[in-house]
């Protein structure tokens, strides 16, 4: 309510003051709070505040007043555009007498906060103070995750140690576990976190070995926190996995937090020592899945807001519709969008998206045919496409079969009739019954889950 | 507005503030310089809304006023005058300017449409009073290791703050770190000076000048020099927790004479442009000796060597161009230079016990 208003006035205002004063002075400007003491504006810089305060009072006030509002005062802050609504700081202006005491107690709280006291993380520590939790964006795909990640950063080395995450690429496993040591690290600046991959991990071992150093053993056995990132790529690498066994149980025996992710489970990951991966499944394990549509949707709509773009819900919805798999290719789509709008002084709405978005979809198949999906299924468990067709009942056959016939019906949405059909079944309740099997399968069972999601991905790569 | 000055002071308030105005902007009227009457004086000012300065000249007013001008046209004119006294006076939004025998008239532009400058509440401000010298080293030693990737904005600039009692500069660019010890304070600061802003300090820092005054507050930052006024914006966020990456102890510990040193490093940089200002340094306790090596491929290689105190022998790559920039701002005669194998910063500072700065830099991955 408080953006609509004040677009309008903005709108107003856009009409009675020169182009180049209107964007120096009143772009990225927002009205924060509005209340009985009076209204507050959010300003990018210190020109901006006194330029408000001295010269475009008046004007706001009346534009303000065309709208029905009648604030007793107006008081600017000054927030620059990634930390909106945190600044403290404001200054009062009366603009009429009675507000004099409320305006008071805003200038006396004035001068004694200040957002300044944390610390932030650093290139060195490896954390990106960009990524937080507020900026998560929690959906049913991701929430547990969320939800244990927030828990963990309240309560580091106490309850789910190790965390494990893992799931496909672009998921936002990296962003939780940055934001789980930025958050620690809000709470106890103290504290002493370090973020590597597991690749790093590798190669500054392979170092100490090669220069016949000593020390490497310590090298991470002082933090509070450590996190390693992409698990998977110690797989194979014996002496590593031992040095870093004892890294990791130095550190559990102190009550360190341990964060951990990776593509797949600890089961999964060939070649990992069997005490590297009980020691990884003792704590939490977590998948992360893809995002469902409502939460592309939502991730589109604030990334758009973010960059101060409203989109159209027809615009938001035939993005999340076309890209499904990944949600930095989601990104990065809706960056072209708004880059290529802001470019040709075009809305970004739908027409301008198809136009635009041909291309990537044209980039990938995206008709897969109901043949790929057998082949591929058949693949990834290593049996003939005429195994999954033929009549034969083992098990190890069955369920490839149902997860063939799960995908052919989620991605293409054929009908039950056709998808016996393609799998040489003659009666469709077979269909019926294999997709409710694996579509139950799916809430329950990691492995076919992870199974199905494999595939898929596969099948868009 | 009806006024004299002397050319001179004319002169010099325009190249102080002139700078500032950009003519690649928006807003058209930031290429111009506010002239105003402030009491006896003028004032001339210039910004582009992340800094504005100010200059106070003394002037004789006989009409008090104000107006905007074309800042390039009219610092260019009143340099090439000769060293007498001008007279301008504002007729109809035109600024006309007599000096001898020289007449001209500039279109001006009314100063009402001139953005404010923002002004800093003294009572409720942090403030020091810095000796120039001192000001001038501190910033000099700690803008070098600034980053200028605005994809980072807190390390942009120099992080002003107060520990255990004493008020330090810091800044770093993830591969370099520098920090110096300025005063001590009574009072609880935490706020990033722009880069820009500090080296327009610096060049408005005049032979005059004695001491530099600082005002703080939450969200901007005003230096006091003579007459001159520049007040900035702080970069907003969070200064990296830096003192956590220096190194407690170190295995090597190399003792030498600074202008060596910084030969050796040069030397050795000459052969080290293909590879990117890479060079090797041994360290030998046997020889007592710091010796740089580097090679060029094409060209050939290089090994420098200069007597040196060591502790331990030990060997690190760095870039010889960070190296040279840190030599050229340690103080003291002679530095100690530790480091602990390949892999760890690398710390620099001279000898002297009671020195208040230390550099640091990343090694190259051989």
């Amino acid at each position: 309510m408080h953006h609509a208003l004040w677009q309008s006035v903005l709108g107003e205002i856009e009409l009675t003051v020169p182009h180049a004063t209107f964007t120096t002075w009143f772009k990225n400007t927002e009205l924060v709070d509005q209340n009985d003491a009076g209204i507050i504006i959010s300003v990018p810089n210190i020109f901006a505040k006194k330029q408000f305060e001295v010269k475009y009072n008046d004007l706001i006030k009346t534009t303000l007043a065309k709208n029905n509002i009648t604030p007793k005062q107006i008081n600017y802050i000054i927030t620059t555009t990634n930390r909106n609504s945190r600044s403290n700081r404001e200054t009062t202006i009366n603009t009429s007498q009675q507000a004099s005491t409320a305006a008071d107690d805003l200038i006396s709280g004035t001068t004694t906060t200040n957002t300044q006291t944390q610390t932030t993380p650093n290139a060195v520590g490896g954390l990106n103070p960009r990524y937080t939790f507020d900026n998560f964006i929690v959906g049913s795909s991701n929430d547990l995750a969320y939800t244990a990640s927030r828990a963990v950063a309240a309560n580091p080395g106490v309850k789910y140690n190790p965390i494990y995450l893992y799931g496909g690429v672009g998921l936002g496993k990296t962003h939780l576990m940055q934001a789980i040591g930025n958050e620690i690290l809000r709470n106890d600046p103290k504290k002493k976190v370090t973020y590597i991959s597991s690749e790093t991990f590798v190669k500054e071992f392979l170092d100490y070995v090669r220069f016949k150093k000593k020390g490497f053993s310590d090298k991470y056995r002082d933090v509070d926190v450590l996190i390693v990132d992409d698990m998977q790529f110690i797989a194979g690498k014996e002496k590593t996995q031992e040095e870093f066994f004892h890294t990791f149980n130095h550190l559990h025996q102190n009550n360190k937090q341990i964060i951990i992710s990776s593509d797949k489970p600890p089961k999964s990951i060939p070649t990992l020592t069997e005490r590297l991966r009980s020691r990884f499944e003792m704590g939490m394990t977590i998948d992360i899945q893809l995002p469902d549509f409502e939460t592309r949707c939502a991730i589109l709509s604030i990334k758009a807001s973010l960059s101060g773009v409203t989109l159209g819900q027809d615009t938001v919805e035939y993005l999340a519709t076309n890209i499904k798999t990944n949600i930095r290719e989601l990104e990065g789509a809706l960056n072209r969008l708004l880059a290529y709008a802001e470019m040709r002084g075009v809305d970004p709405d739908i027409t301008t998206a198809e136009g635009l978005l041909g291309n990537i979809r044209h980039s990938r198949p995206q008709h897969i045919s109901s043949k790929q999906i057998i082949d591929r299924t058949a693949k990834h468990f290593q049996l003939e496409v005429s195994e999954i067709c033929s009549e034969k009942r083992d098990k190890y056959i069955v369920v490839p079969r149902q997860i063939a016939m799960y995908l052919l019906r989620s991605e293409l949405h054929l009908s039950f009739p056709k998808i016996a059909n393609e799998l040489g079944r003659k009666d469709h309740t077979t269909a019926i019954h294999s997709i409710e099997k694996i579509e139950k399968a799916i809430k329950l069972d990691f492995l076919i889950r992870e199974q199905v999601a494999s595939i898929r991905e596969k099948l868009y790569a | 507005m009806e006024l004299t000055v002397t050319q001179e002071n004319l002169t010099h308030a325009l190249s102080a503030v002139g700078r500032v105005a950009n003519t690649k902007t928006q807003l058209p009227i930031l290429s111009n310089i506010l002239l105003r009457t402030d009491g006896n004086r003028l004032l001339v000012a210039a910004t582009n809304l992340e800094i504005a300065i100010t200059q106070y000249i003394g002037a004789k007013i006989s009409k008090p006023g104000a107006i905007t001008i074309p800042a390039r046209l009219m610092s260019e004119f009143i340099s090439s005058l000769p060293k007498e006294t001008v007279e301008l006076k504002v007729v109809n939004d035109n600024l006309h300017i007599k000096c001898g025998t020289y007449t001209s008239i500039i279109n001006g532009f009314i100063a009402d449409e001139f953005p404010e400058l923002p002004t800093i509440n003294e009572s409720s401000s942090i403030q020091y009073s810095i000796k120039v010298e001192d000001f001038k080293q501190a910033v000099s030693q700690t803008i070098i290791t600034t980053s200028n990737d605005s994809t980072r904005p807190v390390l942009t600039g120099v992080y002003w703050h107060s520990h255990e009692g004493q008020l330090y500069l810091a800044a770093t660019d993830g591969y370099r770190l520098s920090e110096r010890r300025l005063v001590a304070t009574k009072s609880d600061l935490s706020v990033i000076i722009p880069t820009q802003t500090l080296q327009e300090v610096l060049r408005n820092i005049t032979e005059e000048s004695n001491e530099v005054d600082i005002l703080f507050d939450d969200t901007q930052v005003r230096f006091r020099i003579n007459d001159a006024e520049i007040i900035s914006h702080l970069i907003d966020g969070n200064f990296p927790d830096y003192r956590q990456l220096v190194p407690a102890t170190s295995e090597t510990t190399v003792t030498l004479n600074k202008s060596d040193f910084v030969r050796i490093t040069k030397i050795a940089g000459l052969f080290a442009r293909e590879s990117g200002g890479s060079v090797t340094l041994t360290a030998s306790s046997a020889k007592k000796s710091l010796s740089v090596h580097s090679i060029a491929s094409q060209m050939g290689e290089n090994t420098s060597d200069a007597n040196a105190d060591v502790t331990e022998d030990g060997q690190i790559t760095l870039n010889s161009r960070y190296l040279s920039e840190a030599l050229s701002v340690v103080d003291g005669e002679t530095v100690e230079f530790s480091f602990s194998g390949k892999i760890a910063p690398c710390v620099l500072k001279s000898t002297d016990k009671n020195t208040n700065y230390y550099h640091i830099i990343m090694p190259l991955k051989s």
